[in-house]
């Protein structure tokens, strides 16, 4: 095949989940610092763990974006270019970043290829050509947009295109809702978003009728497209981006891996027409999520894309049991728990490449060696060896076993 | 400073001229998110307009993905002998302006565009062809007094009218209506949610998408004649949800506004009405509560954070810190709530729990128990 393949950009909300992206398989991840990001609420990293993930990633070949895509106002755009020099030292690739201000900060500060995040919502070539005369290398395209709409701006306007693959969708264009500034006092465009979209919302329709209609009909589903791989790749999109720096290692672990194996097969084979298809989307399936749509990647996103239905609703088949800490001969599989199991517990360990390695969790020890016929959350148990099983893998475990 | 305000009727028009305003914004139903003028509407508007001795300007500030923005463009050329100036927000309506027009250009900085750079860098960007810039009701006042002085062309800014909260080009309301919805037909809605304390957002759907308003109006006709006095070049006048023929009262209001005046004002009119974040804008003061910043600071001296506590055995920590955790290390952990505790290492086990003097970083290393040491604790080098 000689088609240049998209790359899997995966989210980062930790110097952990970026270890996990990377390990996962992720070509790139793209991460926050303390500030200048939309995710006040995320771990974010702190300078030496930026600098330790930078190195983390570029020794395993993959890249490091750091989104700068806050809007900013004067006194937080003083802030910035120490961080954009400190950046630039240790050797970022990308920065994403919305607002104008910050894209002549940075390209009058560094060399750092600039990405216009999609919360600057570029719909359109000429919204490219723009960006790139200002000195844009990137831009993630609004997701309003199809992918042929998408490969259009690429070719015309002859720049970078990302369009994001997974993950959560604001339903609103990006960077023009602020109903958590005016309502909760939250600059939504500064890492405040309260998810208001997200509520229930009653609606006086002016019907003849005096019931209102209650719905959550600003909540779109959660955006999946594997099936469409191969469009992405026609279209020579440059890369493809997963939502979510605030969702867990296992979410971070399973995309990441997924999408690579996905892309490495369509490239290895020309088409789709495997098995692993069915087991790619089932495995897509086992991480919290709400229902999957394809939004407006093929076409405008209906009726069909809003999702009527309570957060919690959210289907979750399996959940992540823990994360491998150490795992040899020597010491067994130590695992750091998040969510308890039982002795007997039918666990996957979720390997970097290839199938999940099984394993039944007849003999659990603490740390100490001794038995224990039930773990809790927030600590540290061993199990016996098993081959192919290694540091910083993910435990799972069907939902409520 | 100018009065500026919308026109979609000869009524509305002639309101104006009335008031003695020297330019209407007109919306065409295609480019403009709440314009009702079709084509042959938007020509004669327009050519009353001018007989009228009003500038006219035409606004565009529906976001166009590709395929309607291709479509649509050059439609703008059959009316370039009819307005006046051209009025944009999205950066692609702005560069297809400024390639493929003369028109004077404004641009809608409303969304974001909350600092000096990002506002000059429009201005600059079409060489002298920037008209105008319809700055952020997001800005407090000192802000805006800045920008009136330091830009190079003349301010607007919203002066009366709904406050635009949330706009999707998805149909939100027309699958709840059943079959009461025939397409381009607007539907008007007003939502609450228990979730929140604000009742009553009017929302509308259309053409464009949909659209949620907040329960209140934005109005700074209290402000005017400061605004004024500031340099402000335009103060907008959205009567497009109420009244036009509220002009006359506002006008003068604006003109001179005592506070009885003002209060009646304010009393009729059909919304309530806030200023907004004019006094002050502090909608970043509630991010350092959004997270514990005790677990967030792993800036320094950091060694690592403790996964496991075993009360009378042992405190796992992972060590992340490249320089690894001696035996020797004096250790300082910090509680989730703030305690502090300094300790010195009595025992240092690898998971193998062989007694080492040194563990290197990304492994974890067993300690003995410190009483109160919770899991998540930070650790650091003293």
């Amino acid at each position: 095949m000689s088609q240049v393949l998209p790359e899997i950009l995966a989210p980062a909300g930790s110097l952990d989940k970026l270890k996990v992206a990377v390990l996962y398989g992720a070509n790139a991840v793209y991460v926050g610092g303390q500030k200048f990001g939309l995710r006040t609420a995320a771990d974010n990293f702190t300078l030496d763990e930026l600098r330790e993930g930078v190195a983390f990633a570029h020794e395993r070949g993959a890249q490091v974006y750091v989104v700068l895509n806050s809007f900013l106002h004067d006194k937080d755009l003083l802030e910035l270019p120490e961080f954009v020099l400190f950046l630039e030292e240790i050797k970022v690739n990308a920065v994403i970043v919305s607002d104008l201000g910050v894209v002549k900060t940075v390209a009058r500060l560094s060399n750092i290829p600039i990405h216009i995040s999609t919360q600057a919502s570029t719909l359109n070539v000429e919204a490219a050509k723009f960006w790139k005369s200002i000195g844009a290398t990137r831009v993630v395209v609004g997701r309003e947009l199809s992918v042929k709409e998408a490969g259009k701006i690429k070719r015309e306007a002859n720049i970078e295109v990302e369009m994001f693959i997974h993950g959560s969708m604001c339903m609103a264009y990006s960077g023009h809702c602020v109903i958590s500034n005016f309502t909760q006092g939250r600059d939504s465009n500064r890492g405040g978003c309260a998810h208001s979209c997200r509520f229930e919302y009653s609606l006086d329709m002016g019907l003849d009728t005096e019931e209102k209609k209650k719905a959550f009909f600003m909540s779109s589903k959660d955006l999946e497209g594997l099936r469409i791989l191969p469009e992405f790749i026609n279209e020579g999109i440059d890369s493809l981006k997963i939502e979510g720096r605030m969702k867990s290692h296992l979410y971070t672990g399973t995309m990441s891996k997924i999408y690579t194996e996905a892309l490495r097969y369509y490239h290895e084979h020309g088409n789709f027409l495997s098995d692993d298809l069915l087991y790619w989307e089932s495995e897509l399936k086992k991480v919290s999520h709400r229902t999957y749509t394809n939004a407006s990647l093929i076409e405008k996103a209906g009726a069909e894309s809003i999702f009527n239905e309570r957060e919690n609703s959210t289907e979750a088949e399996w959940q992540m049991v823990g994360t491998v800490i150490e795992a040899s001969p020597n010491c067994g599989i130590v695992i750091e728990v998040r969510n308890a199991f039982n002795q007997g517990a039918e666990l996957e360990i979720l390997p970097f490449k290839g199938q999940v390695i099984n394993i039944i969790a007849n003999e659990i020890t603490d740390i100490m060696m001794k038995p224990l016929t039930r773990t809790k959350p927030s600590t540290l148990i061993k199990l016996p060896y098993k081959a192919g099983v290694e540091s910083m893998q993910l435990v799972r475990q069907k939902a409520n076993s | 400073m100018k009065l500026t305000t919308f026109a979609q009727t000869l009524h509305d028009l002639g309101l104006i001229k009335d008031q003695g305003l020297s330019e209407v914004i007109l919306g065409h139903q295609e480019f403009s998110r709440f314009g009702k003028l079709n084509n042959d509407e938007f020509l004669e508007l327009s050519k009353r307009a001018r007989e009228m001795g009003l500038k006219v300007i035409f606004e565009w500030d529906v976001l166009m993905t590709e395929n309607t923005f291709g479509g649509l463009a050059n439609k703008i050329k059959l009316f370039l002998d009819s307005f006046d100036s051209l009025r944009v927000q999205d950066p692609g309506a702005l560069e297809w302006s400024f390639k493929n027009t003369s028109k004077p250009l404004q641009f809608i900085a409303e969304n974001g565009n909350h600092n000096i750079v990002a506002l000059k860098g429009w201005i600059d960007h079409v060489q002298g062809r920037m008209e105008r810039i319809v700055l952020s009701i997001e800005l407090p006042r000192l802000t805006i007094e800045e920008y009136v002085k330091q830009l190079k062309v003349p301010c607007e800014l919203l002066g009366l009218g709904r406050i635009l909260l949330f706009y999707t080009p998805r149909l939100l309301l027309s699958p709840l209506m059943e079959d009461k919805f025939s397409y381009h037909e607007t539907i008007n809605a007003i939502g609450e949610s228990e979730e929140s304390p604000h009742k009553g957002f009017p929302i509308v759907e259309n053409r464009h998408g949909t659209f949620m308003f907040h329960i209140k109006d934005f109005c700074l006709i209290e402000f005017a004649q400061d605004l004024s006095k500031m340099g402000l070049g335009f103060f907008r006048l959205d009567f497009r949800w109420t009244e036009m023929d509220l002009l006359k009262i506002v006008k003068g209001l604006c003109a001179n506004s005592f506070e009885g005046e003002l209060e009646a004002f304010k009393e009729k009119y059909p919304q309530d009405l806030m200023r907004g974040f004019y006094l002050v804008n502090k909608t970043d003061v509630l991010f350092p509560k959004l997270k514990n910043h005790r677990l967030q600071n792993r800036e320094g001296n950091y060694i690592g954070e403790v996964m496991e506590a075993e009360k009378g055995s042992h405190l796992a920590i992972l060590v992340k810190n490249p320089k690894g955790l001696s035996k020797t290390d004096k250790l300082r952990i910090v509680h989730p709530k703030g305690e502090i505790f300094e300790v010195n290492i009595f025992s240092l086990r690898n998971l193998s729990l062989e007694e080492l003097d040194f563990i290197g970083p990304q492994k974890m290393a067993l300690i003995q128990f410190v009483g109160g040491v919770w899991v998540k604790s930070q650790v650091f080098y003293q």
